[in-house]
This record gives C-alpha cells, structure tokens and sequence, in this order.
C-alpha cells in the first residue's frame, strides 16, 4: 500500500511538472477556470441582491455550496483526471494496452496519470469563495474541506463508471462528457430547487445531491451522522465504480497500436 | 445583377455544404440538445421557485412563461453559434491563412456564410429540444406570427455582431499565441452582460444602463426579449442598437483584416 502512494506520489509530481513545463498556457488556463467561475458567483450576487432568499438558500449558502464544488472538483481532476471522457477515448481506442503491461493496480494508475492544468483554478476558487461565507470556526474549516474531499471522490467514482462505459457501448466519449456535465451543472444550483422524481434521479443516476447539497447540509448543519452517511456514499460510489471498470475489462480488446506516452 | 447572383450562388453553395455536413453528423447535434434540456430543466425550475417566493406574476415586465422562453432564445443562440474564431486563430498560427486567402472568395465571407450552414441547423435541433421543456412548464410561447419576420431579423443581426466579434478575437492570432483568453473574456461579459444567464431587465438600474449601452445585449438580449415580449417601439430601440454596433464592429473588423492581411504578406513570401 505505501509503495503504491508513493508511486502516486511521483506520479503527480510527474504530471505537474510536465503541465508547468508551458508555463504561459499554465497560467492562462488557470486564470480561465478562474473567470470562469467568477461570472457565475457575479451572477448569484446579482440574483440573490434582487430576489432574497430561493427554497431556503440564501448568498451565504451560495459561497459554501460553489466553495465546496469547486475545491472538490479540482482536486478531483487535478489527480484524476484520466476518467470521464478521457478514459472512454483510452477504452475505445486499445490504449490501456500500455498501462496494462506495467506491475502497478491498474485502475489507480490510469487515473491519476493525468492532470488537468485548469483545475488549480477551481481549487484557488473554492478555498476563496469560502472565505465569502464568514465561517472560521475551526469545526466549520474542517468540515468544509473534508466535504469537499467527499465530493470530489463521489465526481471521481461517478467519472470512473461513466467512462469505463466504453467497455460496453464502444464510443462513450460524449455519453460520458454530458453525465460529467449534468452532474456539475445540477451539484451548482440549490438542491431544495428540484423536487419529486428529479430529486429521486440526483441522488441516484446523476448522483449531484452527494456533491453540492448534503456537503453544504453537512457544514451548515454540522451533522455528523450525515457527514457519515455521505462518507458511506463515496464507499458505496468508488466500489461500483471498481467494479464496473474491472468488469468492463474482460471484455476490453487491445488496440494493437503502437503507442508512445510520454 | 449578374455579378451579384454570382456571388449568392457561390456563397449559398458555402452554406448549403456545411448545412449538408452538418446534417450528416446530426447525432452530434442532437448531444448538444441533451445539454440544452438540462440547462433548461434547471433554469424552468429556478425561476419557478423565484416567481412562487416573490408572490408575483409579472417581474419586470416578464411574466415566468415569458422568462422560460426568454431563456430558451439566449441559450439557443449561445450554443448554437459558430465558433471560427479558433478556426481563423489556427489558420493564422500554423500559416495556412496564406493558402485560403488566395482562394477566389472573401476570407471572411467564406467563415460567415459557412458558419451559417452549421448555425442553422444546431440552433433549429436546440430550439426543437428545448421547446419540449418551455412547452411543458410554461405552455406555448406568447409571440404573434406576425412578430416573427422582426425577431428573425434581429436574430441575423445578432448573428452578424457575434461574427464580428468572434473574427476580431480569432485574427489577434496575429499578435498573440493564445486567443482563447480573449474568447473566454468575450464569453463570460454575455453570460452577464447579454442577459444570458439573467434577463438584463432583472439587472440593478445602473448595470441595466451599462448592460444596454454595450454590445453584448444586441446578440444574446435583443432577439430573446422580442421573442418574448415584443413591442414596436423596444424593436426600434433595439435595432438601433443593433446597427449601430454593427457597423462599429464591422467597421473595426474591416481595419483589422486589412491590417492582417498585410503583415501577412510582410511575414510571408
């Protein structure tokens, strides 16, 4: 186990410096992400200025819940970002013929061998939008960035499972960027917004209730039986996602091309 | 007259192939339609909750059933526009901008006329896909037959400016290496500026008054507002807008594409 952290280890230092190595591009799409974001927290000060409080979420809410999706996003992707559409293109296209031949865990080593560059924005996002909620009370920190952990491992999990649905359906590329994208869009509005069935389906197939909405619950309300219930769900999510992938891989076909990764 | 039904065919016959091969590869439109449902799922049920807490049936002049259509129009134009600035940025950086200019058509006539092909048909399956959740939470759009003529004409205008920009910001390739932070900019004022993500007359007084000052209401603001509620004298207003930053934008775009094409010929050789 510890000879695998450190092979993680150094594969995220590997990553990192080799994103740093254009350091114009790294800056830039880091400052992107950052924008990026900031719009939508221009645009959630401007509603909430005009409208007051939505279905029990107020501003204050608003910081906690893009602070802890946008931390918990890119760390996700900071270290894992060969899932998702990235790992349904290495599915379809034989290319885990390359990661299978080395002598390390196969799922963990796919993942972590990518990094997203433009996540360190998110990261320095989140860590500032929750500066905004005036929380600094050691418990509410605590809980805050170990919630945004959770939500990230659940993004990572769901990731795994909806890219690993190449081995099934063939191109899943798109497939899997759209449940990426659902499961964002939908974590970053108020949670209390969607009701019925719809709220069935964000807990279950598009799992967004366990990244934007229990997380603020958990911090706001400092529950720690939630806090456990939500640690549960990402046991739950990462053990689906293991065993869809190792499924999948029996029925995966080498590609039989001839690969360089550098 | 003959010359310039030369000119219709040739360019037509741009549209009509990148409508074609648009239509070949309609599935990947229809993901982008998947998108459009979601995005409007969500907004359908915030401003129904924001319409239920206020206790209102008109805010600002929008009742919740125009807002679901306004929001239908903004997103449609916003994902389904065509996007050659990358296009012209890439042509400019590997030098391959040498080769198409000397082909015998207008360098940016062609990206327009062949970005339309594509627009037409992302925006019509966008339109289509997202009409089945207004329809459903807000029942048909409120807009007149008779309206329509003028809000298509806004939107060909809105589609002109958003061309404008998009060409300026693809041509900066001349002077920069990387032109998709200028994009991102451009992107994210529309998000706010041009009423996308928050129709402008739900703006503070004094960012409505910046917000319609500027260009970024006359692409994304115009044609929704009049979709949804339309009324002579804000069409007037509005084209006016419109025009004015048209001929502004194309204006400047027509110095810079000169500008372009002559340091190419000094870089070139």
């Amino acid at each position: 186990m510890k000879n695998e952290l450190l092979f993680l280890r150094e594969l995220i230092k590997l990553n990192l410096a080799s994103a740093m190595e254009y350091r114009v591009s790294f800056i830039s799409q880091i400052v992107g992400m950052f924008i990026n974001n900031g719009i939508y927290f221009v645009f959630w000060l401007i509603f909430f200025d005009k409208f007051g409080a939505v279905r029990g979420y107020e501003i204050g809410d608003i910081y906690l819940l893009f602070g802890i999706v946008a931390l918990g996003y890119g760390l996700a992707y900071m270290f894992a970002a060969n899932t998702g559409p990235n790992l349904a293109y290495l599915i379809a296209q034989g290319r885990l013929d390359y990661y299978l031949v080395l002598p390390r865990r196969l799922l963990p080593h796919v993942i972590f061998s990518r990094m997203s560059v433009s996540t360190i924005g998110d990261v320095t996002f989140g860590l500032m939008a929750y500066l905004f909620t005036g929380r600094f009370h050691p418990i509410d920190i605590m809980l805050f960035l170990i919630t945004a952990v959770l939500a990230g491992l659940v993004l990572v999990g769901f990731s795994i499972i909806n890219g690993s649905l190449a081995f099934f359906l063939g191109n899943a590329q798109q497939l899997s960027q759209q449940a990426n994208g659902a499961i964002v869009t939908f974590a970053l509005y108020p949670h209390t917004l969607f009701t019925g069935w719809t709220r069935l389906f964000l807990f279950t197939v598009i799992p967004a209730g366990f990244v934007g909405g229990v997380p603020v619950e958990v911090v706001t309300g400092r529950n720690p039986l939630l806090l456990l219930g939500l640690v549960l769900v990402v046991i739950a999510i990462w053990s689906l996602a293991t065993a869809v992938f190792y499924f999948g891989l029996r029925r995966y076909e080498s590609g039989s091309a001839i690969n360089v990764n550098v | 007259m003959s010359k310039l039904h030369t000119l219709a065919l040739k360019y037509g016959a741009i549209t009509a192939i990148n409508l074609q091969n648009q239509l070949a590869y309609i599935w990947d439109a229809f993901h982008r339609a998947f998108f459009i449902v979601v995005v409007m799922f969500i907004f359908t049920q915030l401003w129904t909750a924001v319409f239920q807490a206020q206790g209102v049936a008109v805010i600002n002049g929008l009742t919740l059933a125009n807002t679901i259509w306004y929001f239908l129009v903004a997103e449609m134009i916003e994902m389904g526009k065509f996007r050659h600035d990358l296009t012209i940025s890439e042509e400019v950086k590997d030098g391959s901008i040498a080769y198409t200019l000397v082909r015998p058509y207008n360098y940016l006539a062609y990206h327009f006329f062949n970005g339309l092909g594509e627009t037409v048909v992302k925006m019509g399956i966008l339109f289509v896909a997202g009409s089945l959740v207004c329809y459903y939470y807000a029942g048909p759009p409120t807009a007149q037959l008779s309206h329509l003529p003028a809000v298509f004409f806004s939107l060909i205008l809105a589609i002109l400016l958003d061309f404008c920009f998009l060409s300026m910001i693809g041509l900066l390739a001349f002077v920069t290496e990387d032109t998709g932070s200028f994009r991102l900019i451009y992107q994210k004022l529309i998000f706010i500026l041009g009423g996308l993500l928050i129709p402008i007359d739900f703006l503070p007084d004094w960012l409505q008054t910046i917000a319609r000052a500027l260009p970024f209401a006359a692409i994304t603001y115009a044609p929704a507002k009049l979709f949804v509620a339309f009324s002579w004298a804000e069409f007037g207003q509005l084209l006016t807008g419109q025009l004015v930053w048209l001929v502004l934008a194309g204006g400047l775009l027509y110095a810079q594409y000169r500008w372009a094409a002559r340091r190419l010929l000094v870089n070139g050789g």
